[in-house]
């Protein structure tokens, strides 16, 4: 404690201002502060993706991402998403496609299938299998989840 | 197949779903109750150690510390976390060998104290202030060691001085000697050894609790555990708490797979909550969960076989040796369920199963999808193309000769309803294009050898024969028409619920979202057994079945007197009670509306209450059939393609039964080639416990995977469906064997995971 750090940054659209323990972890902040739950701790180390979001577009396991980086930076989560017309077909997609089972794995998944989308909006199968390689699910075999963003590439083509 | 059905057979979306892909559904770790706790249990780090003395004082004097726990200051009641009965049924024995703070630590893993904090951080670092004096005692840590006659004891609850874990199952078609004896004399004899790793759910929700223990003496317990009412007795034995004051709540679940069936660290949380007066979580990191919770039974199967010359199994013996871990739990009764799928797929007359679970000093062994089945089904679909290629014969046409047709009887003289096992196997063979496939992988290039093979397994449908099987289910209707289904039957993420609403409405014509399906909550659903044994669809979707049967007997009783018509005049139709004759109809919400008006009698409400029992030993089938490709040089292994064929009877959501086996496949392709959950031999700790070690297939690591169903309906199934979760799991692994055999020439595989280091090894062979 004692040596606190501020940062300011966007979270979901809004400025945000907070003081914060030095150690103290994105998921932290995002869960225990701001009582964002969507976002989901899975492992802790880096390695299932359950705990994915977007810092200024790209997807990032929360869980070990220092809040002290966050300065300046935009953050968006599942709540953002969910709440923006922009990407509400894409959780749209993964229920039409019968990708989510127990579900823990899918605000992760939903994240990613944002970062990729918004870095390429057609991307194929091959593509899609990479890109999602550091998101674990033990449900669905990732069979529809590729299915999934599939859907969510077809809608937002059509705008 | 022809829609007669308004609702069964329909691609309906898995009920929660809208709220979990926005992140909105409620897991226990997103619950936070006012003035709530959190707390860290110390884990033993020693395989095998007696407690000489616990100092706890500093740990206290932490700031932010409200409670410590652990074997000198909670109760000593012994108790089985897999009890699946408040009276124990099961003809195998179910010993009572954990305490909740045993004064013996049995494995690195084992809870030796627990801490309740202001915050998690505070309770983690009170661990670290708990001084802590052991005895090291001698360790069992493998197996083998724990077969040996004259091993150290890893329990004391071993049988007369042993390792065995209750007692051996042992039974077939005849005594042991007889079915030995029919496999000595067989002109063409086969044993095969096996073995196969300790395996992991992984679910990705780590295991999580809440307990609130309040002043008037009542216990809440919120768990994303798959049995509810099982772990309310538990809790109730082992706190001494009477069981109307102990209410378990199943909140969504993370992904269970059998890992969450057994009670884990509740009764920590419970203890805590009473010693402080505050509700208390505990949640565990990634390494607690690999180390401290469950795992599969690692396995030594042996086989023997007795063939005639014409490919026709005369005899088969197999005997198994399940590590079952520190503690009793399920491993007697996994021997048990592994006995029951052997004599339920081939049909060599003589046949016997032998098995017995030993303890060792290591993370505990439990529940996991498949139950024993996955262990008995590589082991023997490998050994089955050993005889084949024996005999020179090709696997399909092996495995067609000896399958079980359908309701024939089998060694054991039981009835095999409509199984059909031959059927999944032919359209497989068909679908895949087995024999040009096959031809195919003959002419594979340079390091790349291609293989082609196939797995086939059996899983029942709820526990009958091994216990009887019961659920109960409650349906009211509500005044506009919609409805109240209530049941025990716990969902964790596959789509029960989604299930059970389509058969209401199939009987009601209720619309899905005018069902609320209120699941698994011992204050508020009747009694059920849990999810396990593949049971939901089948146990869980009878009883809805005849539950809303009886609901629609009541709405057209009432309908009678509104449209003073006789009963057989009368059907249900779109949320109304129709008269053919007359033309005229009633809605349901006028229906209730008249019987809480008491229209046409005394007053009361529109409901139904139902138990349905089974009775019947129902097995769905499964054929796998896979195309591998394996460097030769680096032993790594490509999995291209799959299909799974599966007879689960009718299907009842197609969607729901095609991502079961999506998710089963993964699961088995994981457990043929990558996980295993590596223990120290020398202190018995988990080596790999993170998702970097311990290695589940990824996205870009899955092949293509094709999934059939045969839609043969079974007479005692609602509308037909038997069972899907388990089977979908259990012959992924033999496929992928017998696939890697056939790209290696043949080579006699006898253990998973085939990682690359066990096939160089066994190229250079």
């Amino acid at each position: 404690m004692g040596d606190k750090t501020c940062v300011s940054f966007t979270l979901n659209g809004e400025p945000r201002s907070l003081e914060l323990e030095p150690r103290w972890t994105l998921l932290h902040v995002l869960r225990e502060v701001y009582n964002l739950t969507g976002t989901k701790f899975g492992c802790g180390t880096n390695d299932c993706g359950s705990c994915k979001v977007l810092i200024d577009d790209n997807p990032v396991n929360s869980c070990v991402y220092p809040a002290k980086k966050l300065e300046g930076k935009r953050v968006l989560t599942i709540e953002g998403i969910s709440s923006d017309k922009r990407y509400m077909h894409i959780p749209q997609a993964f229920v039409n496609a019968h990708a989510v089972q127990c579900g823990f794995c899918t605000p992760g998944m939903v994240i990613t299938a944002l970062g990729l989308l918004l870095e390429d909006p057609d991307p194929d199968e091959t593509k899609i299998r990479s890109y999602f390689t550091g998101n674990l699910c033990r449900c669905t075999g990732y069979v529809n989840i590729v299915e999934a963003v599939n859907l969510a590439a077809g809608r937002s083509t059509h705008g | 197949m022809d829609n007669q059905y308004i609702s069964v057979g329909t691609r309906e979306v898995n009920s929660d779903s809208s709220m979990k892909s926005v992140g909105a559904a409620c897991y226990i770790d997103d619950i936070r109750l006012p003035r709530m706790l959190h707390c860290a249990i110390l884990f033993s780090p020693h395989a095998h150690a007696r407690i000489k003395h616990i100092d706890t004082s500093k740990a206290e004097a932490l700031d932010g510390v409200r409670g410590v726990i652990h074997c000198f200051n909670t109760p000593r009641n012994l108790y089985n976390s897999a009890m699946r009965f408040y009276t124990d049924t099961s003809p195998s024995d179910m010993p009572k060998t954990e305490m909740i703070f045993d004064p013996v630590v049995k494995f690195v893993g084992d809870r030796v104290a627990a801490v309740a904090a202001e915050s998690e951080d505070i309770a983690r670092k009170a661990l670290s202030y708990i001084e802590v004096a052991y005895e090291e005692l001698d360790a069992v840590t493998t197996l083998e060691h724990a077969m040996q006659e004259h091993s150290p004891q890893a329990n004391p609850a071993g049988i007369d001085g042993t390792n065995v874990c209750g007692a051996a199952v042992a039974y077939g078609s005849g005594s042991e000697q007889e079915v030995l004896l029919e496999v000595s004399q067989s002109p063409v004899r086969l044993t095969s050894k096996f073995r196969t790793s300790r395996v992991h759910h992984a679910y990705l929700e780590p295991v999580c609790h809440i307990a609130s223990y309040t002043p008037d003496g009542h216990l809440a317990i919120w768990t994303s555990g798959q049995n509810v009412f099982c772990f309310r007795d538990v809790l109730s034995e082992a706190l001494g708490i009477p069981q109307n004051r102990i209410r378990l709540i199943k909140t969504t679940c993370g992904g269970a797979f059998g890992g969450k069936l057994e009670v884990m660290h509740e009764p920590v949380a419970a203890l805590l909550s009473k010693a402080t007066g505050r509700p208390v979580k505990l949640r565990l990191n990634r390494r607690e969960v690999f180390s401290s919770t469950r795992c599969r039974h690692e396995a030594l199967i042996t086989i023997q076989s007795g063939v005639h010359a014409d490919g026709t199994l005369a005899a088969q013996h197999v005997h198994s040796a399940l590590n079952t871990g520190a503690y009793a739990t399920s491993g007697p009764n996994t021997a048990g369920a592994q006995s029951g799928k052997t004599f339920v797929m081939y049909r060599a007359k003589h046949m016997f199963y032998n098995g017995t679970p030993y303890y060792t000093n290591t993370p505990i062994a439990g529940a996991m999808r498949g139950y024993g089945c996955p262990q008995l089904m590589v082991s023997r679909e490998a050994h089955l193309d050993r005889i084949a290629r024996a005999l020179s014969m090709d696997p399909v046409e092996f495995r067609l000769k000896n399958a079980l047709e359908p309701y024939a009887e089998n060694c054991m003289g039981k009835p095999m309803h409509n199984a059909r096992l031959i059927q999944c196997i032919k359209e497989g063979a068909e679908r895949f294009e087995w024999k040009r496939r096959r031809e195919e992988a003959r002419t594979g290039q340079g390091t790349k050898a291609r293989g082609i093979g196939m797995g086939a397994a059996a899983h029942g449908a709820g526990w009958y024969p091994v216990y009887q099987d019961m659920t109960s289910v409650t349906m009211m209707m509500n005044n506009d028409g919609s409805l109240q289904l209530l049941t025990g039957i716990h969902d964790l993420g596959t789509g029960a619920k989604t299930v059970l609403a389509q058969i209401a409405k199939e009987v009601l014509t209720v619309p899905l979202d005018l069902i609320q399906v209120i699941e698994a909550d011992t204050a508020v659903a009747p009694l059920d057994l849990g999810a396990q044994a593949s049971r939901s669809t089948y146990i869980g979707g009878n009883c809805v079945k005849e539950c809303a049967e009886e609901l629609k007997r009541q709405l057209t009783k009432e309908a009678t007197g509104l449209l003073e018509q006789e009963e057989s005049e009368l059907s249900v139709k779109g949320m109304h009670v129709h008269c053919t004759k007359t033309g005229r109809s009633v809605s349901f919400a006028d229906i209730v509306d008249s019987a809480q008006k008491g229209t046409l009698g005394p007053q009361r409400q529109i409901g139904a209450f139902r138990s349905f029992c089974s009775r019947e030993a129902v097995y769905s089938y499964s054929a796998v059939f896979a195309d591998v490709e394996v460097d030769t040089d680096s032993g790594e292994v490509e999995v291209k393609e799959m299909l799974s064929v599966h007879n689960s009877g009718t299907v009842i959501n197609p969607a729901l039964a095609e991502g079961q086996v999506h998710g089963g496949v993964h699961m088995g392709l994981g457990y043929a080639l990558s996980e295993d959950m590596m223990i120290d031999e020398q202190t018995g700790k988990v080596e790999n416990p993170t998702f970097k070690k311990y290695r589940l297939f990824r996205s870009h690591e899955m092949p293509r995977i094709h999934v059939h169903f045969l839609e043969e309906p079974e007479e005692s199934g609602p509308y037909g469906a038997k069972s899907i979760g388990e089977c979908a799991t259990d012959g992924v692994a033999g496929a992928i064997v017998n696939a890697v055999s056939h790209a290696l020439g043949g080579a006699d595989i006898d253990r998973i995971p085939m990682t690359p280091e066990y096939l160089k090894s066994l190229i250079r062979r």
